[in-house]
C-alpha cells in the first residue's frame, strides 16, 4: 500500500517532469515564431572634439576626441512581440576598425522597450548616449565604419536565441585630424 | 540504542550498500556538473542572478544557463564575469569591445541594463576594461525565479540548517 508521502512524492515528480518538458518545448518554439519588423537610421551628421572629461574613471578621456552623432530611427518592432517576450534591447554600435585593432564595436544607443506600444520608435535627431571614442586617442587611421542597429529579444522563459541583426550599414565620417589637435 | 538494534536487524551489507548508492548519488551529480562545465568551457554553467542591475532582462532569483566557448565576445551580448580580487561573478551586458590585431586580446566594457553609469566604477581601482579571461560564460537561456531557493537558503542560514537537518533524520527514518 501507498503512504500519503509516497503520494505526494509521486505527484510531485510527475508535475516537476511535465514542467521540464513544457519548459523545454517553449524554448525550442519560440524562436520560430516569425515577426516582420520594420526599421530604419538616417544619419545626419558626426562632430569630433576633444578636450573634455567624459569619464571620471578614465584619465585619458580629457585628451581623446569624442565623437557626437546626430541621427533618426524608425523603427516598428511591434510584431516582435510575442507571448514569450519580456523585452527587446535595441541598441546601435558603431563599428570600425583602427590601425592595431581590427575589431572595434561601441555601443552607442540602447532602449529597453517592453511592450507594443514603445515598440514604435521615431526618434529624431537624437545624439548618443554613451561616448563613442576610439582605443587610442584619436580617430586617425580609422575605416570602414558603419552604424547597426542590433535588436536582441529576451523571452520571459527560454533561450536567449541569436538577434536578428536587421542591419543598415553607415558611414561613419572620420574626425578632422586637425580640429582635435587645436582643441587640446 | 534502538539504531543499533535497527542496524543489526539490516546487517553490515545492506548498510554498505546504502552508503554506496549514496555515494553514487552524489559522485554522479558532481561528473554531471564538471562535465557540463568542460563542455562549455565555463567554471559555472548554471548561476543564480544576486542583484538587480540586469533588470528588466534578469530578476533577482533568475537561473542563468551559460556557454562560454572560445570565440571573441560580441557586443550586446550578456555575460558574467569574476574580477580576481571580487568573488562574486556580475551579470551585465557587453558595451564596448576593442580587440588587438596581433593577439586577439579584448578590452571589454561592460553595463547593467538597469545601471546608469558602465562597470568602471565596480572593476578594480584603476582597471578600465575587462579580459576575455574574466568572463565565465555568456548568457544563452534562463528560467525565471527558479533559483529562489538558493537565495533564501543564503540570505536565512537558519532555513539550510533546518532543511539539512530534516533531510538527515528523514533518511534515518525511512525504511526503505
Amino acid at each position: 500500500m501507498y503512504n500519503l508521502l509516497q503520494r505526494l512524492s509521486g505527484v510531485m515528480s510527475f508535475a516537476v517532469s511535465v514542467l521540464m518538458a513544457l519548459m523545454v518545448l517553449i524554448a525550442v518554439t519560440t524562436p520560430l515564431i516569425p515577426s516582420s519588423p520594420t526599421h530604419s537610421v538616417a544619419l545626419h551628421s558626426v562632430k569630433t572634439t576633444a578636450g573634455r572629461q567624459m569619464d571620471p574613471f578614465d584619465r585619458t578621456s580629457r585628451a581623446a576626441e569624442h565623437a557626437r552623432l546626430t541621427f533618426d530611427v524608425d523603427a516598428d518592432l511591434s510584431s516582435m512581440f510575442n507571448w514569450n517576450t519580456k523585452m527587446l534591447f535595441a541598441y546601435i554600435a558603431a563599428e570600425y576598425s583602427a590601425p592595431g585593432f581590427e575589431t572595434n564595436k561601441v555601443v552607442v544607443w540602447d532602449r529597453i522597450i517592453r511592450n507594443r506600444r514603445q515598440a514604435k520608435l521615431r526618434l529624431r535627431r537624437h545624439h548618443n548616449k554613451y561616448a563613442l571614442r576610439n582605443f587610442a586617442l584619436t580617430f586617425e587611421g580609422v575605416e570602414a565604419a558603419n552604424l547597426t542597429l542590433y535588436i536582441n529579444p529576451v523571452p520571459y522563459l527560454g533561450l536567449m536565441y541569436d538577434r536578428p541583426m536587421y542591419s543598415i550599414p553607415l558611414t561613419l565620417p572620420r574626425a578632422p585630424a586637425g580640429a582635435a589637435k587645436a582643441a587640446s | 540504542m534502538e539504531l543499533l538494534a535497527q542496524a543489526k536487524k539490516y546487517g553490515a551489507r545492506s548498510l554498505l550498500l546504502q552508503g554506496l548508492t549514496f555515494i553514487s548519488v552524489l559522485t554522479s551529480a558532481f561528473m554531471i556538473w564538471k562535465g557540463l562545465s568542460l563542455f562549455t568551457n565555463s567554471e559555472s554553467p548554471v548561476v543564480v542572478v544576486l542583484s538587480g542591475s540586469m533588470e528588466p532582462a534578469y530578476h533577482r532569483g533568475d537561473i542563468l544557463f551559460l556557454h562560454n566557448g572560445y570565440s571573441p565576445i560580441e557586443v550586446g551580448e550578456v555575460v558574467v564575469y569574476k574580477l580576481d580580487d571580487k568573488p562574486i561573478p556580475i551579470v551585465h551586458r557587453v558595451m564596448k569591445v576593442h580587440t588587438e590585431s596581433a593577439t586577439g586580446k579584448q578590452f571589454l566594457l561592460t553595463k547593467g541594463d538597469n545601471n546608469n553609469a558602465d562597470d568602471r566604477g565596480l572593476y578594480n581601482p584603476g582597471q578600465l576594461w575587462i579580459q576575455r579571461e574574466e568572463i565565465i560564460g555568456r548568457v544563452k537561456g534562463f528560467v525565471p525565479y527558479a533559483g529562489m531557493g538558493t537565495i533564501w537558503m543564503n540570505d536565512y542560514p537558519q532555513l539550510k540548517m533546518g532543511l539539512l537537518g530534516a533531510l538527515c533524520v528523514m533518511s534515518l527514518f525511512s525504511n526503505d
